[in-house]
């Protein structure tokens, strides 16, 4: 018996897989034990996705072997269930109905919405009781995204799943959720024997939450099942092939000055009024920052922000005119509303300079602009001719930097930039973003990340559970402590 | 869809130049090859398939579908669907008829053939894009409305054309040489296909039909542009329904019935997706005179035209086939 539990679940050895002439996976070496949470570390393209789909099965490999043995059902495959960053719910439907859709084996059989319901609570229940009573019979579209992440994890369970996969479970989750989410991972590990394949670049969450560790590095493990506490922080992002600089902290942020080139007038009578060049990070549960950046950019019916500032008006009607006014918007939901996946990069890049230089017939000499602009984002593609889904997330994210370099902006509004990108990617983009503030424009910075925020920004305004604004955070407050202080939220 | 595909540790240089001028023009050139092999083939049986004739009769066919399929292309790149241009095909037909018939002249028959595809084309951009319908249903119900409207100008009859004249539209030489509906076709093709590459407003469809949210977001006039494509669709079809009755010199209220279905496939077989954001002004043409060479070769062949409809429908999933099995290996 204890030999069985000893076999890992999944084991693969030596793991290939190109795509033309591209090498993904050159190599991959992976071990997972039942009752473990094991980290998948690696740079943007390293091939940890490809790894995972791979793993469940979703692509052929070219060459390696993979072995898989279940626990509970000795001589059987485990169940391998993957709770990706774009959640898969069906929004129409209800929590019971999401989780027993799964449970319908039978074409012909009978729709018994009272067995489906019982399914679909007990399932829920070991994560979240109080979410099983209260959202079992509510549609999927009305829930957080914390609650969505714990729905689908349910809907896994249910279905016997001894090995989950979660790519960066967290990226969309304020620091209190991420503290429930881990509480619920550890008790499902520990309880229940299953193993959690944890991917992230949130080198603190990988600290609280895993054991072990792989990481990738241009598709070979080269850390391969090590624990993670024999590891420091430095020589795992050594091993991901990546530096860790910091540049000094802006020293911007001593010489602010006083002027009020736009000013931000919000509920409750708070206001903030910015400099020309100065960073602004929001902090706080995603209602209050969200309120805030859709009046300034246009996407508010009822804005609840009004703005003056020389040559606006005092909101936008539109996205269009926000845009015409000078105020850049890189929106959070990349997939959604960020790349146009099947446009070439180059209509990606050029499409809001376009439109802004009052330009209407398109000139050669874009290419070489565009060359020129993806080229100081080190963006990696063959072609500018490429389409954006071809590219990985830290690229895309890249990309959509690369819509606004350049242009004269006066407000840059960003959100949760650099979700899914590691942390050389991370390095650049805060690179551009220090540049294009030194050239005057005001650069509005949402994040859950507060060491991010604190690293980058020249102010942080916060906002508290409820999105109400709590002010600005003074110098001897900023701290994560400051923060969580301030926005009442775990740091 | 991340970290996967494109990212080879060697920074790849980027290509500034464009890229040769076929490799974006691949699904146009497989089809102009399909219609090339089609009408080789069924030469080697009926000899008369290649004569000047045959061509010019091909052609003529297939001018008005051509026409029509560059509308709706538009309204196709920006993810949506034109189903009422066979109606206002056959609408504008009677509209011009029963205009000279009360006494108008060529120019104002004409004219108010067009409106009737202005109007109906503005009607479906206004429902789609300010109310917010979906396009399948606002342009099933102008379908209806158009379709029914056509038979109810004449009570069903169908009506002459009184002025022999009005043949020139259709048939006259406005560059020697050249017949009209020839010139309409690649004048329309041309500037389209011109818009579509080198315009910015030409890359707004794409952009609209890619993503309307991440385009709406770049302050790209998302309204605006579906809007635009759904009036050029109706004006077209219009446009195709005039060229249409100068040549027959006849209106009739189903004279449209068959072509809204062959223009959005020919739409398709031009490499267009019905989920918007992919397709070409060529593409679309060549689509058309696909359809048209198929509906020759099986009347020429001597095979119950019935079939026509089964060989279409073939030659559409081929096309759809050779795209999907192109893009493998991107996805």
């Amino acid at each position: 018996m204890r030999d069985a539990r000893a076999t890992p679940l999944l084991a693969a050895r030596d793991v290939q897989k190109s795509y033309g002439a591209t090498h993904v996976l050159r190599g991959v070496d992976f071990t997972l034990r039942a009752g473990e949470i094991h980290a998948l570390l690696g740079g943007n393209g390293a091939g940890k996705s490809t790894l995972i789909r791979i793993l469940t099965g979703k692509i052929p490999r070219d060459a390696g072997e993979i072995t898989t043995a279940s626990h509970r059902r000795p001589g059987t495959d485990p169940v391998i269930a993957v709770v990706h960053q774009e959640l898969a719910l069906l929004p129409n439907l209800t929590v019971a109905e999401n989780i027993g859709i799964v449970h319908g084996r039978r074409v012909f059989g009978l729709h018994s919405p009272a067995r489906q319901a019982q399914i679909a609570f007990d399932a829920l229940r070991v994560l979240d009781a109080d979410l099983a009573t209260r959202a079992l019979h509510l549609p999927a579209s009305g829930l957080s995204l914390h609650e969505a992440q714990i729905v689908e994890i349910a809907r896994a369970l249910s279905i016997g799943a001894e090995v989950l996969l979660l790519d960066e479970p967290t990226a969309n989750l304020t620091a209190q959720e991420t503290a429930l989410f881990f509480g619920v991972l550890r008790k499902l590990v520990a309880d229940q024997g299953i193993a959690i394949v944890f991917v992230s670049h949130r080198m603190k969450e990988i600290r609280q939450l895993c054991d072990r560790c792989t990481i990738l590095r241009d598709g070979r493990s080269v850390v391969e099942d090590r624990s993670l506490s024999d590891l420091s922080d430095a020589e795992i992002v050594a091993q991901m092939g990546q530096s860790d600089r910091r540049e000094p902290v802006a020293a911007t942020r001593a010489q602010m000055s006083d002027q009020r080139d736009v000013v931000l007038a919000g509920p409750d009578g708070a206001e903030i009024a910015l400099a020309a060049g100065t960073i602004l990070g929001l902090a706080g549960a995603p209602t209050g920052p969200m309120a805030l950046i859709t009046a300034l950019t246009g996407g508010a019916r009822h804005p609840q922000w009004r703005i003056t500032a020389e040559g606006m008006p005092s909101s936008f009607s539109s996205p269009g005119t926000a845009v015409k006014h000078g105020i850049g918007y890189i929106s959070g939901d990349r997939a959604g509303k960020g790349v146009l996946a099947d446009l070439p990069i180059l209509d990606n890049v050029m499409a809001a300079r376009r439109i802004r230089q009052g330009r209407h017939v398109i000139h050669a000499k874009e290419l070489v602009d565009c060359a020129a602009l993806v080229g100081s984002l080190k963006l990696k593609a063959a072609s500018l001719h490429d389409l954006p889904r071809t590219l990985s997330g830290g690229n895309q994210q890249k990309l959509l930097v690369a819509r606004w370099l350049g242009l004269p902006l006066r407000v840059l509004v960003l959100e949760e930039p650099t979700r899914g990108v590691d942390i050389g990617t991370k390095r650049d983009i805060y690179g551009l973003i220090r540049q294009m503030a030194a050239t005057g424009a005001i650069v509005i910075w949402w994040s859950t990340e507060n060491a991010e925020l604190l690293e980058l920004c020249d102010r942080i305004f916060a906002f508290d559970t409820q999105g109400r604004p709590a002010g600005d955070l003074s110098a001897d407050r900023f701290t994560e402590e400051g923060i969580a202080e301030r926005t009442g939220m775990a740091a | 869809m991340s970290d996967t595909t494109r990212d080879s540790p060697a920074e790849s240089a980027l290509q500034a130049r464009p890229p040769a001028i076929w490799t974006g023009y691949r699904t146009e050139i497989a089809i102009l090859l399909a219609i090339i092999v089609l009408m080789l083939s069924v030469g080697a049986f009926v000899p008369q398939a290649l004569s000047g004739g045959n061509f010019r009769n091909i052609l003529q066919a297939a001018a008005p579908l051509i026409i029509m399929s560059l509308g709706v292309l538009l309204v196709v790149l920006t993810g949506g669907i034109d189903l009422s241009v066979g109606s206002v095909f056959s609408l504008t037909g009677m509209v011009v008829a029963l205009a000279m018939d009360q006494g108008a002249g060529a120019l104002g028959a004409t004219a108010l053939g067009l409106a009737v595809g202005l109007t109906f084309g503005a009607i479906n951009g206004a429902l789609v894009t300010l109310v917010g319908l979906a396009p399948f249903v606002v342009t099933l119900i102008t379908y209806a409305v158009a379709g029914s409207l056509a038979f109810i100008v004449t009570n069903g009859r169908s009506m002459p054309i009184g002025a022999p004249d009005y043949w020139l539209i259709n048939s006259g030489q406005i560059i020697p040489g050249l017949r009209n509906h020839i010139l309409y076709c690649i004048v329309l093709m041309v500037l389209i296909e011109f818009a579509l590459r080198k315009l910015v407003v030409g890359r707004w469809f794409y952009a609209v039909g890619t993503s309307a949210p991440a385009a709406r977001l770049l302050g790209i006039p998302v309204q605006r542009t579906r809007f635009a494509a759904y009036v050029i669709s109706g004006l077209l079809a219009s446009f195709a329904g005039i060229v249409t009755v100068s040549y027959i010199l006849n209106a009739e209220a189903m004279a449209g019935a068959s072509l809204m279905l062959q223009a959005i496939a020919a739409v398709v077989i031009g490499g267009a997706s019905l989920a918007g954001g992919t397709g070409s002004a060529i593409g679309a043409v060549l689509g058309a005179l696909m359809i048209t060479c198929i509906q020759n070769a099986v009347n020429l062949i001597g095979v119950n035209s019935f079939w026509q409809g089964s060989v279409t429908g073939m030659a559409i999933l081929i096309a759809v086939l050779i795209d999907r099995f192109g893009k493998a290996d991107r996805t």
